[in-house]
């Protein structure tokens, strides 16, 4: 079927997304133009900074056909951990930085290697997991955040690298590029994909099924680890409750960037536009200030939004393979 | 009650794209009369179940029920006009009682209805006490044995009036005794009256019990509801296996005495594979016919280490060793497993050509840190995707985009472009056109001439004589015997075919 170069652009991933943001950004900023002041900008790129992280933490997971639940209590337990290091014990902040990484690594492997090992669903391992890194959490804090953050990680959190661009934005675009990297080019990103892609036919063709799956949660859990971190800086402690939002734009940013959520395809540029869509429409919610509640239900709403395109998504993709069920 | 046949199928075609599944093909059923229908795999058998029932509609001929013609759209219409289908696999739900599987579609007039489960107990047991089924319809689907699901099956088809019962391979997870008693309720309905057809490859069963046969071969009739008296076990096997016009004429390949590549001795498995033993050398082929469940494709896991070995011995080149993954089977000992389910077990069809022909290759090409560049890839797998003629528009083409012959060669390729020295070949022409799969065909011989030891999986009997050396026959996950294949087609699968179904013989 020959196509247009102009269709052709238009059913890649991101292109949606991307024009969906631009349109949203023109329409509110013409409504209120203070919406587009350097301090505002820089309040909404600090936000897409640490969601994008968290984002990522989940695609990660989609890709492989799973779902990680745990993500959020994850991300909490490294922030807690990481304040607690510094104040505690006195750590420097980038020796504290390596151990809260590790610290996320570990517990993602912790999930992936009972995932793997025991055949159990992800939902429900991670669900599990969730609650036990929850309760490591508050056992730690006792619910008190810990206020002694240096202050060269305070000023990482809430100063700008150039203009309106914060300092956070920096790591994020780091650790996006390697991500991008991991999928394209890496053979781990290739084999998370296949396994989400069809698991049957990746373990016949010689993938090791369950090495993949730890190192998929692995990569999970240090960006879950990155993320609270940088919450961290950005609130200038390390609260308890950090990660306990995360769930549902964790899955939203994906999907509305092209992911399937039944596994095997995602796209990082699309996931930063999902990312991005959800900023604007949680910060424009505060510029015409809106009652709170209802950003509950725009962001129900966003998420009915997201796993409709999911599943128009896979009809499409199922007609278009002749497995339509 | 007319004194013509209960269903009558006349002159039925039915076409799907790049083949005829079906060419002119008649059965009459009469009620009171228990009707065979035969034929190997890929006969015809299912197509004409499932356009009796409803789920494809005939391009050409009648359904006559009780001498009315009949359309069905849908399985719904086929079962208001009193045909009932118990299908190979069952359709129960495992943590609903008996009573409520029975009463399925019937549990309530409307959405809201409250469910009236003696109502519905009293009428499964109705139908329970039909069969001889001693069951109570309130213990649940899953407490119950396999031969009584048949049965609780069977009752849910007659529950809906039905006066003609189809049953495809309705033995085929029973045990003898089990058998038994299926056989002495289908006398008791055929004697009340019902037309019943029974599919079965297991031919003394159709001896023990039917009256009448009907043999398709080819899509086409090899016979149309004949009196199975005056017919011996040999003239239905002739019809159902035909003459060899199929088979195109081979140089015969050179015998190698060398060392086997792999070896099996008195292997046996958690599925229940038992005293299993055969050797295969570098280039030679190896078929393994048998039926459908005879433990085929579950012996190819096995030998990929996907299914637990539990006892005797696999060797590769001499040395026992023992493989437990995929992984490893690749890795370590060079195998590889085309699969006969390309969607389910086969290809990532979400994902591109060179993302599926690649997958074999990454682990060997990926170079410290993981590193992967897809020229490299393309280095290693093009030049045998251009080798084996796949169609596609770009490397990047989406696998399901792809006809099904190149997609099967797809499956191939990423074997040779790692090199296997083993190559487990699953019904390789599964749903590929006639050319696509004489070119299988050669490939698998060329394949074999430069080295690589092959073992084929096929019930497809004119295949598995082309293409192997060496016929190994198995039934019930055993061996049932062996036939070197001298290519005369007539002899070799009656040997087969005889294999199979002699309960003593070999």
């Amino acid at each position: 079927m020959p196509q247009s170069a102009l269709t052709r652009h238009f059913n890649n991933d991101w292109i949606g997304p991307a024009l969906v943001s631009i349109i949203a950004i023109a329409v509110i900023s013409f409504l209120r133009p203070s919406f587009l002041t350097p301090f505002n900008i820089f309040v909404l790129l600090s936000a897409i900074a640490v969601n994008m992280l968290v984002a990522l933490g989940q695609l990660v997971i989609i890709g492989i056909g799973q779902m990680n639940l745990a993500l959020g209590s994850i991300g909490g337990l490294v922030a807690i951990s990481f304040a607690a290091m510094m104040e505690l014990w006195g750590f420097p902040s980038l020796l504290a930085v390596v151990c809260g990484l590790a610290i996320g690594t570990l517990a993602g492997m912790a999930s992936g290697f009972v995932i793997a090992r025991t055949g159990i669903s992800a939902f429900i391992i991670t669900l599990a997991g969730l609650q036990i890194f929850k309760g490591i959490n508050l056992g730690i804090t006792k619910a008190q955040p810990f206020y002694g953050v240096p202050q060269t990680v305070r000023d990482f959190g809430n100063t700008s690298m150039l203009g309106p661009i914060p300092w956070l934005i920096f790591p994020t675009l780091i650790i996006s590029l390697a991500v991008w990297y991991l999928f394209a080019r890496l053979r781990i990103g290739r084999q998370i994909l296949a396994i989400g892609g069809n698991r049957n036919a990746a373990e016949l063709s010689g993938i090791n099924v369950t090495s993949t799956v730890i190192w998929a949660h692995g990569i999970s859990g240090l960006l879950a680890a990155a993320a609270g971190m940088m919450l961290v800086a950005r609130l200038q402690l390390g609260h308890p409750t950090i990660g306990e939002d995360w769930l549902i734009s964790s899955f939203a940013a994906p999907v509305i960037g092209g992911a399937v959520l039944a596994g095997g395809q995602v796209s990082i540029p699309g996931t930063f536009f999902g990312v991005v869509i959800i900023a604007i429409i949680t910060q424009a919610l505060v510029v015409f200030a809106i009652d709170p509640f209802v950003v509950q239900i725009v962001l129900g709403g966003l998420i009915l939004w997201a796993v409709g395109l999911n599943r128009l998504r896979e009809v499409r993709v199922a007609k278009a393979l002749g497995t339509a069920k | 009650m007319t004194t013509g046949p209960a269903l009558h199928v006349s002159h039925v075609s039915k076409s799907f794209p790049g083949v005829r599944a079906l060419d002119d093909v008649s059965m009459s059923l009469a009620a009171g009369s228990i009707h065979a229908l035969l034929g190997e795999n890929g006969a015809g058998k299912s197509t004409l179940i499932k356009i009796i029932t409803g789920l494809h509609q005939p391009d050409h001929g009648d359904v006559l029920v009780n001498g009315k013609s009949m359309i069905f759209s849908n399985p719904r219409q086929s079962a208001a006009a009193g045909i009932g289908v118990v299908h190979q696999e069952r359709n129960l739900v495992p943590r609903f009682s008996v009573g409520e599987n029975i009463m399925l579609e019937r549990l309530g007039s409307h959405a809201l209805s409250q469910i009236n489960y003696d109502a519905i107990n009293a009428e499964a047991a109705k139908w329970l006490k039909l069969l001889d089924l001693d069951v109570d319809p309130r213990s649940p689907v899953s407490q119950l044995s396999v031969a009584q699901m048949q049965l609780v099956e069977i009752g849910k088809a007659l529950s809906l009036q039905s006066r003609v019962l189809l049953l495809d391979e309705p033995t085929a997870s029973l045990t003898l005794n089990e058998t038994r008693v299926l056989f002495r309720v289908l006398r008791k309905l055929a004697s009340d009256g019902v037309a019943i057809s029974f599919v079965s490859h297991k031919l003394e069963e159709v001896f023990e019990i039917c009256d009448t046969v009907t043999v398709l071969r080819d899509g086409k009739n090899a016979c149309d509801s004949q009196p199975l008296k005056g017919l011996d076990r040999s003239d239905v096997v002739q019809m159902m296996i035909g003459r060899a016009e199929r088979i195109t004429k081979r140089a015969p390949r050179p015998k190698t005495e060398s060392q086997p590549y792999l070896e099996l001795k008195n292997y046996s498995s958690a599925l229940g594979h038992g005293d299993i033993s055969f050797a295969l050398r570098p280039g030679e082929i190896l078929g393994l016919y048998g039926l459908v469940g005879a433990g085929r494709s579950e012996l190819a896991k096995g030998i990929l280490g996907m299914v637990k070995q539990t006892g005797g011995e696999v060797r590769i080149v001499g040395k026992t060793v023992s493989i437990n993954s995929a992984a490893d089977a690749l890795h370590t000992h060079s195998i590889g497993y085309v699969s006969e389910d390309r969607k389910q077990e086969g290809l990532i069809l979400l994902h591109s050509v060179l993302g599926n022909a690649g997958i074999t290759v990454w682990r060997k090409l990926a170079r410290s840190f993981g590193f992967l560049r897809d020229q490299k890839i393309i280095d290693h797998t093009e030049p045998v995707l251009r080798k084996l003629e796949v169609k596609t528009p770009s490397l990047h083409q989406t696998m399901g985009n792809l006809s099904g012959g190149n997609q099967q060669k797809v499956s191939v390729a990423k074997w040779i472009a790692a090199g296997v020295k083993l190559l487990i070949i699953d019904e390789p022409s599964v749903g590929i056109d006639i050319k696509t799969k004489a070119y299988l065909h050669d490939l698998i011989h060329e394949l074999a001439s430069s080295g690589t030891a092959i073992l084929i999986i096929t019930s497809d009997m004119p295949e598995m004589v082309d293409v192997a050396d060496r016929i190994i026959v198995m039934a019930d996950f055993k061996i049932k015997g062996e036939v070197e294949n001298d290519r005369n087609y007539e002899r070799v699968s009656r040997t087969i075919m005889g294999l199979i179904h002699d309960r003593v013989a070999a």
